[in-house]
This record gives C-alpha cells, sequence and structure tokens, in this order.
C-alpha cells in the first residue's frame, strides 16, 4: 500500500447518481487484484467534513493509459464531494487495500461472477482480468431498474457472456438476480463463483448455495475508519469451529470472504 | 524534514524522557507497524500500544462506528489479541523497527492489572512505559468504571508499580468531573504522567430505523468535535501541577499540538487523525519544528503551559 496523490483523468455521470471516476496512478495498475479497494479522502485539504476516507472498489485498471478507475453512486457528503471533482483535480488516496482475488489457487476454469446494485463495481475488474486469461466468465448482474445501462456497455467490451436482470424490468429480465441462480443452481456446480451485493442478496445466495452445496466467494463492505486493520472498526460475524464465531475487519481480513462462513444478524 | 529538526525537540514527564512531544494514541495505531510502511515511525516520541488484556477480548457488536459531524463515534469494545499476542508477535518486530514502545494494558481490577504487570515484567526493558487504560467507555469492566472511582485509581497504578520498574502514565476520561482528584490519586500510587482525553461518551440515533447507529448503543466520541473540550480539560489540569500530561483529543495538524502545549500539554498524543492523515506524525512533527523556527522557540518545553490568560 501506499499514499498517492493521483491525477484525476476524468469523472463521468453515467447514471442517476452514478458516476465513474479514472485517476492516473502507475503504482495502483501494478499492485492491485480484483477485490481490493482504494480509500480515498473525501474533503479539500482545508476542511474536516467529511472527517474520514471513504472506501471504493477498483472498478478497472488500464494499464495501456497507467488508470484505474472507481464506479461511485452519490450518497452524502463523501460522494457529493467527489462528484464535484473534475479532470485535472487531484485524487487523494492510498491503496491497494485489502486482500484481493488471486488465479494462481483457481484451476477451473468456468467463473460465475454475481452482483447486484453497485456491487457490480469490483467484479467487472475480476470478469478482465479472468477473460484476459482465457477462462470462461458468466457475469450475472441485478440491478432496481435501468440505471446501469452504460455498465452493460463495459460488459459489451470483454469476451465474456452475461444476464442483466432488473426489479422493475426496463434493464434485461424482470426480475431478481437471484432468480437465475435459483434456476440455474444444477449447471453453476461446476463454477467458481465470485459475489459482490447488498446483504438481502447474499442472505439468498447463502440459502441458495447450502441447499446445493455450493461454495462461493463474498467481497464485503463495512463503514470504516483506518482502511487498513489498526482501528478494528469495520468488523463482521463469521462461524469459527462448529457453533462459534468470531470478528473479522473486512478492510484487513477481507474484504474477500467465503460466503458461507458469514453470519447475518 | 529540515536539519534543525530535532533541535529543542525533547521533552520530559517526570523519567520519561522523549526525543520529541509526539505520541501515537492507544487504538488508533496498533503497534505502529503498519504505518512504518507508509513513513518512518521510529522518528516518533513514542508508539502507545492498542490496550492489550490478559485473554484475547472480541471487542463488541457490530456497527462500531459512526461518523458525526467533525467527529468520530466508536464502540469498538478493546478488541485485542492478548498480552501475549503483543509480546510474542508484535514486540520482536517493533523492536527490529526501533519504536519507542508505550504499552497499553487493560483490566478488571487491579488483580488483573498485577497479573498483566508480571507478565510485562520480563520485556519491561524494551518499553518505555505502560499506560493504564482507565478510560476506555466501551467496556462492561475495568476502562472508566474502574477509572472513575479515586481509590481504585490509587490501588491498580500501586499494583503495578510494586511489580514494573518502568514509568505508569495513567489514561483519565473527560467524562469524570474530578479530574484532579484522580490524578492525586494517581500520583500517589505511583504514576508518572497523565493522558487526557479518552473519548467523549455519545450517541447516534438513525431517525428511519429508531435504531442507535452503534452496535453497543453507545460509544466514545472522537476527533476535531471533541478538541476544546480536551483544551479545556488540559487547560484546567495543568493548573493543579499534579503530573506532567500527555494532551490528546482532536489533535488533527500542527497547529492544535501547539494549542495544547500551551494549554499545558507536555507532550501530545495523535489518535483519530491517523485514520484521516496517515503520515499525521510526520507531519505534525515536521509542523511543530518549523513552528519553533518562525517563532525562535529555542526548545518546546518553554511553551508548556503558557496560555496568556491575562
Amino acid at each position: 500500500m501506499k499514499l498517492i496523490k493521483g491525477e484525476i483523468i476524468s469523472n463521468k455521470k453515467i447514471g442517476e447518481g452514478l458516476y465513474k471516476m479514472t485517476i492516473f496512478s502507475p503504482y495502483i495498475i501494478k499492485h492491485s487484484l480484483p477485490g481490493q479497494f482504494v480509500n480515498i479522502k473525501c474533503s479539500s485539504e482545508s476542511t474536516i467534513d467529511p472527517l474520514l476516507r471513504r472506501p471504493f472498489s477498483i472498478h478497472d485498471i488500464e494499464p495501456d493509459f497507467k488508470v484505474f478507475s472507481i464506479l461511485y453512486v452519490l450518497k452524502g457528503t463523501g460522494t457529493k464531494y467527489l462528484s464535484k471533482l473534475s479532470s485535472g483535480d487531484i485524487a487523494d488516496f492510498i491503496g491497494p487495500l485489502g486482500n484481493g482475488i488471486t488465479l494462481q489457487e483457481n484451476e477451473n476454469n468456468n467463473f460465475l461472477l454475481i452482483g447486484g446494485g453497485i456491487g457490480v463495481a469490483p467484479l467487472f475488474f475480476l470478469a478482465k482480468t479472468l477473460s484476459a486469461a482465457g477462462k470462461n466468465v458468466f457475469f450475472a448482474a441485478g440491478f432496481k431498474d435501468n440505471n446501469f445501462l452504460l455498465f452493460e456497455k463495459m460488459l459489451q467490451g470483454l469476451k465474456i457472456s452475461y444476464e442483466i436482470y432488473s426489479e422493475n424490468g426496463t434493464h434485461g429480465k424482470k426480475g431478481m438476480i437471484t432468480d437465475l441462480v435459483i434456476e440455474r443452481a444444477d449447471d453453476f456446480k461446476k463454477y467458481d463463483i465470485y459475489c459482490c451485493g447488498p446483504i438481502n442478496m447474499y442472505k439468498v445466495l447463502q440459502n441458495i448455495f447450502s441447499l446445493k452445496s455450493i461454495k462461493a466467494k463474498a467481497l464485503f463492505e463495512e463503514i470504516m475508519a483506518c482502511g487498513i486493520g489498526v482501528c478494528k472498526g469495520c468488523v463482521m460475524k463469521f462461524k469459527n469451529g462448529k457453533d462459534g464465531y468470531i470478528y473479522k475487519t473486512i478492510c484487513k481480513d477481507g474484504p474477500l470472504f467465503d460466503l458461507m462462513e458469514a453470519i447475518f444478524e | 524534514m529540515n536539519s534543525n529538526t530535532g533541535k529543542g525537540l525533547s521533552v520530559k514527564l517526570g523519567t520519561i524522557e522523549l526525543k520529541n512531544p509526539v505520541i501515537m494514541c492507544s487504538g488508533t495505531f496498533s503497534s505502529g507497524i503498519e504505518y512504518n510502511d507508509l513513513y518512518d515511525v521510529s522518528m516518533l516520541g513514542a508508539v502507545t500500544t492498542k490496550s492489550f488484556s490478559l485473554v484475547p477480548r472480541e471487542g463488541n457488536k457490530p456497527p462500531r462506528l459512526c461518523e458525526t459531524p467533525a467527529g468520530l463515534l466508536n464502540s469498538i469494545g478493546l478488541e485485542n489479541e492478548g498480552i501475549d499476542f503483543f509480546i510474542n508477535e508484535h514486540l520482536p518486530v517493533v523492536k527490529r523497527s526501533g519504536f519507542t514502545i508505550i504499552l497499553s494494558i487493560l483490566g478488571a481490577d487491579a488483580a488483573e492489572f498485577t497479573n498483566l504487570a508480571t507478565k510485562i515484567r520480563k520485556i519491561e526493558d524494551d518499553l518505555l512505559a505502560v499506560e493504564l487504560n482507565l478510560s476506555c467507555p466501551n467496556v462492561e469492566k475495568g476502562g472508566i468504571t474502574l477509572g472513575s472511582i479515586p481509590d481504585e485509581v490509587e490501588n491498580v497504578t500501586a499494583a503495578v508499580r510494586k511489580i514494573l520498574n518502568i514509568p505508569v502514565i495513567v489514561k483519565l476520561s473527560p467524562n469524570n468531573n474530578n479530574l484532579a482528584e484522580l490524578a492525586s490519586r494517581a500520583k500517589n500510587g505511583g504514576a508518572e504522567a497523565i493522558s487526557l482525553i479518552n473519548t467523549i461518551i455519545g450517541m447516534a440515533i438513525d431517525i428511519n430505523t429508531f435504531k442507535p447507529k452503534l452496535g453497543n448503543i453507545i460509544g466514545g466520541l472522537s476527533g476535531p468535535a471533541i478538541k476544546p473540550v480536551a483544551v479545556a480539560k488540559i487547560y484546567n489540569l495543568y493548573k493543579e501541577k499534579i503530573l506532567p500530561i500527555i494532551g490528546m483529543g482532536g489533535i488533527s495538524d500542527w497547529k492544535d499540538a501547539i494549542e495544547f502545549m500551551l494549554a499545558g500539554a507536555s507532550a501530545i498524543g495523535l489518535g483519530t487523525v491517523n485514520f484521516v492523515d496517515y503520515n499525521a506524525g510526520k507531519n505534525i512533527l515536521e509542523g511543530i519544528a518549523s513552528y519553533m523556527g518562525s517563532k525562535n522557540i529555542l526548545n518546546i518545553t518553554d511553551i508548556i503551559g503558557k496560555v496568556k490568560v491575562r
């Protein structure tokens, strides 16, 4: 990890309250893995509001241009500040942070990526990496509406297959992305599975996968302070032994965990 | 840093000698190992470790964090891997890296502090001092519940002092109104310095769900929001001339550090700022040195408690 001040190359609105920011950083390009994140200062030098940095997963890297991107949704003062920045401005961030996804461990050739909402952001970087390594990737993405139409354009640029569901039927098939997973669960047994999305999606996936004895990994998020494992603030409960549990930090122990180990309360 | 940095920066708190007054606060810097990837942590006056207990503590139920205006509300609950983990895993690394270490410890009562001190005895040569956490608001036993009772403050301090030869620092809570009495009792017990302030008890509620924003309902507030409270507490305690003070609570830059020293702090602690400015220790140390240059201050000790109130 390194503390970096990188030039913003572009900061585009790609949907309602949805933005893509591209930042110049040879260091991040060289050192990051899919699933890792950066912790960005979301206030100007002279102010302390908001106080804490905000974590954003790495959405894409473009080695030819030495740039990486984040996708973000306007939520509060931090993301509002980010949305006002433009090309030429400087982003103050630390990264790459957390445990990313390495390919060496996987002998499998088939990968299923399940993304819900803004959770598709880090899975894009993973899809691109897997595709470049010659793997078969199936990207299942679920949204509320058609706000992620431009995201589909990005997927079309990758040599992968994909399916999109939206809750109101305005983008892809109508329904929840978990509907697709239920329908095709038996096919997905031979896939390595990575998910990123809201807790409600994880709860449903956990149920489906436990019934079918399917393994899956997931990327988690929590409110963070330090981002580097020192404050122990961003913890979640995970299984430990037969009936026990343990708190693990999302920032340092994660954000990648075995989905079946997570305990949702 | 310029060539003058380092000159005139040393401070003394009782028998505790620091090469400069910049100390990292407990719980915001772990043992300093992570931050050493970003700058040379050995340049700091001292690193106060996360509070370690006799046995590992799992900490409180999440969510443990909530940002408030210019502040951070937390209810971590002193999650830690236990004192043996510090001794076996962190100590060899921090020794090799040349950090100056103040070991923060937490116990439920004097007996537990005694057991901790006994374990620490074999490594005390590697420590500058121990800090007794008698002020955490997020634990059921120990912390503030112990640190607000004058007799307990004296007993615990004396119990640790009896076993260890290194200096003892007592960290007190701003949630007490009898700080002078507590500091006096810490002194009676053999403490050489007071760390002030720990977090201020606080709460936040989600108006949509009606639920508290912290899993533990109530937490401790840190960050710039609490700075004026810290300055006043330090100013008031300094006037009593009981023990030297390590001043902390919302310092975000070198100007704040100077302000704390003017109020009466002999050294300053950096906490929440470490999450915002990862190089805060280095930046604030450099800032203090430049300020001294610009004001022709030869020794930083010359400004301690020098606020002009009339």
